[in-house]
């Protein structure tokens, strides 16, 4: 079965772009300059992106040709190809996708051949839909739980680690009551809060507060 | 297949000997650069007579024939920084087909290394101050101070005379010294005796590789080779690793020969290395195991062996799980290494090196499958991040098509000695460390990734981003290191927190150590790539 493994969805679209320029930049590349620009990790704006577990983007500009007796070819556009790993379903991702991040989506994906009528999260679902490619690509760092509970568990987990280096040595009776206070405070049955900050890399940028993402389908 | 014969009179002798072993406890590394090319070959034409080779030596009580020359008073040894050959004149084209790590020199692979903060190059001692001025680097262990005093006169003269070859001073010594003329090193001394010992307490130089064609005795084989699978306590446990891991122009690991640098004459039989200047701070050590060895279940004897995976003594956490059983074993080796030397008859004396040589074999006839929770030896313990046997496949039988797959192509061979004096003052300051030197085929892959991936990282052993307790370069804020316990035992694991960086690099670079063919060639500016 192409594109699922177990609650893991992997996705890979290519984008046709419209072959024109701009200003003497050609679209190819100026969609290479905006995603050079596009913060990371935390700053993402897919960070947002509910159940994303992992996304790349990046232009196909042509195949290569890999010598003789190999039959050379080429790709008859420029593709913006991109690559994600979530949890769930693939339409209601893509629509929760576009209701966090249109913006960033349109900024890269306007130059797409087509993309102009997409202004819906139900228009942006089918577009990436029909640039669908099946494949069996997943990103092997991750299991097939909501995101809302992976990070969770990253989050408990980098706490519980944590809390044993403080802690060892304590007697039972101080160390009972500071597990009581550390299990107020990181209430690890509430997914919402305190967790870890989708795209984060460490546990000193990565606690919040706040609710993270919707709630899985 | 028949295994390649090495000729052991042209390759260097510090490749296939530990001199330590054969009664070399004092050292001199110096360097030099070359002004003139010409002077420069006239220097190495008329030391290459006298470069100690890896041909066996004549020594009392061995069955070594009759021919072999007796051991030397001193040992010399010469090597080239990619700089160094540049002005000797190799030519261009060969000095293209070198790699590049080799060609950047050690200062520039800072980052690979984590030479960074205390151990940053502006940290290093002058003489690596300057890029790219160390041209030649010759190093001299003698069996006393008076010999090598003689031999490093000698040197001197050759370059006097050479006119065009300056020595390069600008090393730190002790007493705030930073200009000294010679890298000093000398083993520490216990009762007047030279020991195995490093400024931690450590026995150290235990566990060299074991490469075919070196005619190295059997016995070595168990531990030092790769791992077959079978009983680690066996001498079927173990193979020989191929040459070409080892030195330039043989089939490696990967059945191939190693990249070598063109003309094949100047890379036969040759290797690289890399020469380490290593600080250690022996306060801080002493301090945290004083301090958090207090804490640790076992104390702080008990703290030190989980930190290396051996006791003090040089006993293996594998092997000897308590401090008792290490003490006992180191006893008892002592004892009969005496034997040897008490023995009254030839026949005495092969019963004693035979119970000696049973004894030895402790020292390295172990792997990890029988502690693959860490519960003996650390996951993250020194000689299991250095030389994981087969601890990569993590148990599993048959994860690849051999057990050492992960690990048979990052063994190095250490030399070197201790330098300083850290006795009288057990401090962090003043100038007492090792001087490490690695020696393999390719500096990339075997060297570089120990240091960067299994010393300063510990993804390989499922131990996220810990560093080697004892030579990681921890951050300012304090490196960590989990002592796991036996699954069995109810005792959680301990967490070494806080770690503060025991060990600073204080200079060095790469170096390239020719076989005695191409080092008369390098003398006669003969090498010809086309």
């Amino acid at each position: 079965m192409p594109n699922e493994n177990g609650k893991a969805y992997g996705l890979t679209a290519l984008c046709p772009l419209i072959d024109d320029s701009q200003n003497d930049r050609s679209y190819a590349a100026i969609i290479k300059d905006r995603l050079r620009a596009m913060p990371l990790d935390e700053a993402s704006p897919f960070a947002a992106v509910p159940n994303l577990y992992l996304c790349r983007l990046f232009v196909l500009d042509d195949v290569f040709f890999q010598g003789h007796p190999a039959t050379e070819d080429h790709l008859r556009s420029k593709y913006l190809v991109f690559v994600a790993e979530l949890h769930g379903k693939l339409a209601p991702f893509l629509e929760g996708m576009w209701r966090h991040a249109a913006p960033a989506i349109r900024e890269l994906w306007e130059l797409c051949i087509d993309f102009k009528r997409v202004q819906s999260p139900r228009d942006f679902a089918r577009y990436i839909e029909r640039c669908q490619v099946e494949t069996t690509f997943y990103f092997n760092g991750s299991n097939d739980l909501p995101l809302a509970e992976q990070l969770k568990g990253l989050y408990l987990k980098q706490e519980l680690a944590k809390f044993a280096r403080e802690h060892q040595g304590r007697d039972a009776v101080s160390l009972q009551r500071a597990f009581r206070a550390f299990v107020e405070r990181v209430e690890p049955s509430n997914l919402a809060r305190p967790t870890w900050r989708a795209g984060a890399s460490s546990l000193d940028v990565a606690v919040t507060g706040e609710a993270n993402s919707e709630a899985s389908p | 297949m028949t295994d390649a014969v090495l000729d052991l009179h042209d390759i260097q002798g510090n490749i296939v000997k530990a001199y330590g072993r054969y009664g070399f406890p004092r050292g001199r590394y110096v360097f030099f650069a070359v002004e003139d090319g010409a002077a420069g070959r006239a220097f190495v034409s008329a030391l290459a007579p006298s470069i100690t080779t890896s041909a066996p030596w004549r020594v009392s009580g061995s069955t070594t024939s009759g021919r072999a020359a007796p051991v030397p008073e001193v040992t010399i040894n010469i090597a080239f920084t990619y700089h160094g050959l540049r002005e000797l004149g190799v030519p261009r084209a060969s000095l293209q087909t070198f790699p590049d790590e080799f060609a950047m020199g050690m200062r520039a692979r800072r980052d690979i290394l984590g030479d960074d903060h205390k151990s940053a190059p502006e940290h290093w001692d002058p003489i690596w101050h300057a890029a790219d001025q160390v041209h030649i680097m010759v190093a001299l262990t003698g069996q006393d101070e008076r010999c090598l005093e003689r031999s490093y006169q000698q040197l001197l003269d050759h370059a006097r005379r050479a006119r065009g070859v300056r020595l390069l001073v600008g090393h730190r010594g002790p007493g705030g010294a930073d200009n000294l003329e010679y890298q000093p090193a000398a083993a520490l001394y216990q009762n007047g005796e030279p020991t195995a010992k490093e400024h931690f307490g450590y026995t150290d130089g235990i566990g060299d590789p074991f490469f075919k064609g070196t005619g190295a005795h059997e016995a070595n084989l168990i531990g030092g080779g790769k791992p077959t699978g079978l009983p680690p306590e066996t001498a079927a446990g173990w193979a020989p690793l191929e040459t070409g891991e080892f030195l330039l122009g043989y089939r490696d690991e990967a059945h191939e020969c190693p990249e070598a640098p063109s003309p094949k004459l100047l890379a036969h039989n040759g290797t690289f290395m890399a020469y380490r200047k290593l600080h250690q701070n022996v306060a801080s050590f002493d301090s945290y195991l004083e301090h958090v060895g207090r804490e640790f279940p076992g104390g702080k004897e008990a703290l030190a062996a989980k930190f290396a995976g051996r006791w003090r003594n040089g006993a293996p956490l594998s092997k000897f799980p308590t401090q008792r059983d290490a003490d006992v074993f180191a006893e008892r080796w002592q004892r009969a290494k005496l034997a040897v030397v008490q023995a009254q008859s030839r026949a005495e004396r092969e019963v004693a090196k035979q119970r000696f040589a049973e004894l030895n074999k402790q020292f390295a006839a172990f792997d990890y499958r029988d502690d693959l929770s860490g519960g003996r030896c650390p996951l993250g313990g020194h000689i299991r991040r250095a030389n994981p046997r087969s601890a990569l496949e993590f148990g599993a039988t048959l994860a690849f098509e051999d057990p050492g797959a992960l690990s048979n192509r990052r063994r190095i061979v250490r030399r070197g000695l201790p330098y300083g004096d850290s006795r009288s003052s057990r401090t962090d300051d003043g100038d007492h460390g090792i001087i490490f030197m690695a020696l393999n085929a390719s500096l990339r892959r075997q060297f570089e990734f120990v240091q960067q991936q299994w010393m300063n990282y510990g993804n390989d052993f499922r131990l996220a981003n810990e560093r080697d307790a004892l030579v990681g370069n921890h951050p300012p804020e304090g490196g960590s290191m989990v002592v796991q316990t036996d699954p069995k035992d109810p005792r959680p694991p301990f967490f070494c927190n806080k770690l503060p960086r025991f060990v600073e690099t204080r200079g060095g670079d790469y170096f390239f150590i020719p076989s005695l063919t191409a080092l008369r060639m390098i003398g006669e500016g003969s090498i010809d790539p086309t």
